[in-house]
């Protein structure tokens, strides 16, 4: 599976795309999708932003979306240029950062870099999703008004994990870390998701989403016994590769009947686990999503994680 | 013109009983691959593909032995050999004073791939930019660093549907190529149903270097459009300069071709998605990319649209892309019943309109 679509709402806002040939909406009506073009370049693009910028009420804008900055693949994302207009952009809560399809450039190609700059130039953000963890990274930070927090990766590095473990986020509910495969460098441990787990400094945490993850069955065997899970409403451990092993030890550990959703879509359980782990929590109330089921054995004796290329 | 005992003639055959139309003679591909042919007199002439028959494809390669199943072998001796044989039959059409309702000249632009290119780009038919064709993959890769390119098609110059295309990635010291070719021990290529990504450069230079030696077309990557999770474009058939059928394909790997395993999409939903002066302007496109072949009655278009769908780029016209079994026309027709309805006034040479 590759990512081949757009998002089509973000911040519970449509999506209107920049520039258009349709009417230009309300600036706060929509979340803003800047995109260039295939054959962009970052100079064209930094052209386009500064564009937007002076054409649409940026005042008013409340969510952004940074699609493809041209030859994402080998230029780093425009995080300076996002960072700088901050205070052209009073409003800004919600920022997605590489919104791109496989088409565009696949997810473990796209060039990121310091994150850290975007949150410190935004102490107002709400929402920052990030697509993409080729040369990311993160210095832990203090947000006090972060409430989701999202790395797509097809392989996140174990330092970004670690930072965002050390990161004062009091008030994030959402945090969703796609993991990957070490292949693409994802190297993230489950000792690197250990602060995290302990949730000492994400108290209002009620979304965890540990997903897209070659090391879903240690993953889960952590959570089994970690802290945090007393205070989510939704785990979600999809996109990964996720083996009986790991669902045993997620049903012998504590208990998860508290949970309004435990989604593990894209698994790797045979049908006795998963109908187990229907049975067990579904009866307790919990919305169970075991959908796309794979073959246990995988592919060639490969068992592959949703999202890599 | 078909091999007699391929679906295409059978669906034709079904459509002419139904539209009152007098099949005359059905000549075998074979014949004419062999030698000469008589058409009969006075007769309009529907020339259809010469593939899926290992005895035609033997006798236009010129070769002693059949193809083993699926190996990508001598595409430009099959050119040459298709060249010939449709010479021979424009010359048949000629003593019997016969219309060809494919002319032999639009087909063989259509199955060279780098002419075929040129002539929609001359005629202002949005295609995505394309390299001169590369000799191997060192000269490939030596054009793309030259232009700047990281992600590209390589297409053989004679293939038809994904037989042979690479979508072929390079950046940050990595390469990737996502293709149907199997590479055989001994160096073989085959075309498989499964599409596979390589990441060994070696296998990769390979794969091209043995696809160059029978001549490449090489395009810039366009990227296209997803709709419910899937890349897609579309195959629109145009029929007497009218888009008459469309049909979405939809893929989960850049290749679309429907014989990969991938699924026709929901036209309605895309043309929600895309904005209907979008989708308009498309079908369009298409009618000005077929009407680059004013003899030919009918012509297959697959056009692209970008992420965005304000932009679109036509990726590749078929001779023989009308094969579209249960898809219809707004009269409810379908592609073999609307051409012989369109025969009734089709005058080669027509004005496009959608």
């Amino acid at each position: 599976m590759t990512i081949n679509e757009h998002v089509t709402v973000f911040a519970g806002l449509p999506v209107a795309a920049f520039p258009s040939d349709e009417p230009t909406p309300d600036a706060d009506a929509v979340a803003w999708r800047i995109s260039g073009d295939w054959d962009t370049t970052i100079e064209e693009f930094g052209n386009l932003f500064e564009t937007f910028l002076s054409t649409v009420d940026a005042a008013a804008v409340r969510a952004l979306i940074i699609g493809d900055w041209g030859n994402s693949y080998e230029t780093t994302a425009p995080i300076e240029l996002v960072a700088s207009a901050a205070s052209r952009l009073p409003r800004l809560r919600a920022l997605f950062l590489g919104e791109m399809t496989y088409e565009e450039c696949e997810i473990s190609w796209i060039k990121q870099g310091d994150v850290t700059a975007v949150l410190d130039a935004y102490p107002d953000l709400e929402i920052f999703r990030v697509r993409g963890a080729e040369g990311l990274r993160l210095s832990p930070v203090r947000h006090g008004a972060l409430r989701e927090l999202a790395f797509e990766s097809g392989g996140l590095p174990g330092e970004v994990v670690r930072a965002v473990g050390e990161c004062d986020l009091p008030a994030l509910t959402h945090l969703e870390l796609w993991l990957g495969t070490d292949e693409y460098g994802g190297d993230a441990t489950v000792d690197d998701l250990a602060p995290i787990l302990a949730g000492t400094r994400l108290p209002a945490l009620t979304y965890l989403g540990i997903r897209d993850a070659e090391i879903s069955d240690q993953v889960a065997a952590a959570i089994a016994a970690a802290p945090v899970v007393a205070r989510l409403s939704t785990l979600d451990l999809s996109l990964g590769v996720l083996t009986d092993t790991g669902v045993i030890a997620l049903l012998g550990g504590q208990p998860l009947v508290h949970l309004q959703r435990l989604d593990v879509h894209h698994h790797f359980l045979s049908a006795e686990l998963a109908a187990r782990l229907t049975s067990e929590l579904g009866e307790a109330g919990v919305d169970v999503d075991v959908s796309d089921p794979q073959d246990p054995e995988g592919e060639d004796g490969h068992r592959y994680v949703a999202v890599a290329e | 013109m078909g091999n007699p005992d391929n679906r295409r003639v059978a669906f034709l055959r079904a459509a002419a009983a139904r539209t009152g139309v007098l099949v005359r003679q059905v000549v075998p591909w074979r014949e004419l691959a062999a030698g000469t042919v008589t058409l009969a007199r006075r007769t309009l002439v529907r020339v259809d593909s010469p593939g899926e028959d290992a005895e035609v494809d033997r006798l236009l390669r010129g070769a002693t032995a059949p193809a083993r199943h699926g190996e990508i072998v001598g595409l430009r001796a099959w050119y040459r050999g298709l060249r010939a044989a449709l010479t021979r039959l424009a010359e048949a059409a000629d003593r019997a004073d016969a219309l060809l309702l494919s002319p032999p000249d639009d087909v063989l632009i259509m199955f060279d791939k780098g002419a075929c290119h040129a002539h929609l780009a001359a005629a202002g038919v949005p295609v995505p930019p394309a390299l001169p064709a590369p000799g191997g993959y060192a000269e490939l890769r030596a054009a793309m660093r030259a232009a700047g390119w990281a992600r590209v098609f390589v297409k053989p110059a004679h293939g038809s549907s994904a037989s042979g295309v690479l979508a072929l990635q390079v950046a940050q010291g990595r390469v990737r190529a996502t293709t149907p070719v199997e590479l055989a021990a001994g160096g073989a290529l085959y075309n498989s149903l499964r599409v596979r990504t390589y990441t060994d450069e070696r296998a990769i230079a390979s794969i091209v270097d043995r696809l160059a030696a029978d001549g490449l077309h090489v395009e810039r990557w366009f990227p296209k459009a997803g709709l419910a999770g899937r890349v897609v474009d579309l195959r629109v058939l145009v029929v007497a300069g009218r888009a008459t059928h469309v049909v979405v394909r939809s893929s989960r790997t850049p290749m679309t071709n429907l014989h990969l395993g991938n699924g026709r999409g929901d036209l309605a939903q895309l043309r929600t998605a895309a904005g209907e002066r979008a989708y308009r302007s498309a079908l369009d496109t298409a009618c000005q990319a077929a009407s680059c072949f004013p003899g030919s009655v009918q012509v297959a278009v697959d056009l692209m649209f970008g992420p965005g769908w304000a932009r679109h780029a036509v990726a590749e016209v078929n001779a023989f892309g009308d094969l579209l079994p249960g898809v219809l026309s707004a009269q409810g027709r379908d592609t073999y019943t609307e051409q012989l309805v369109a025969l009734r006034t089709f005058a080669p040479g027509v004005a496009c309109a959608t």
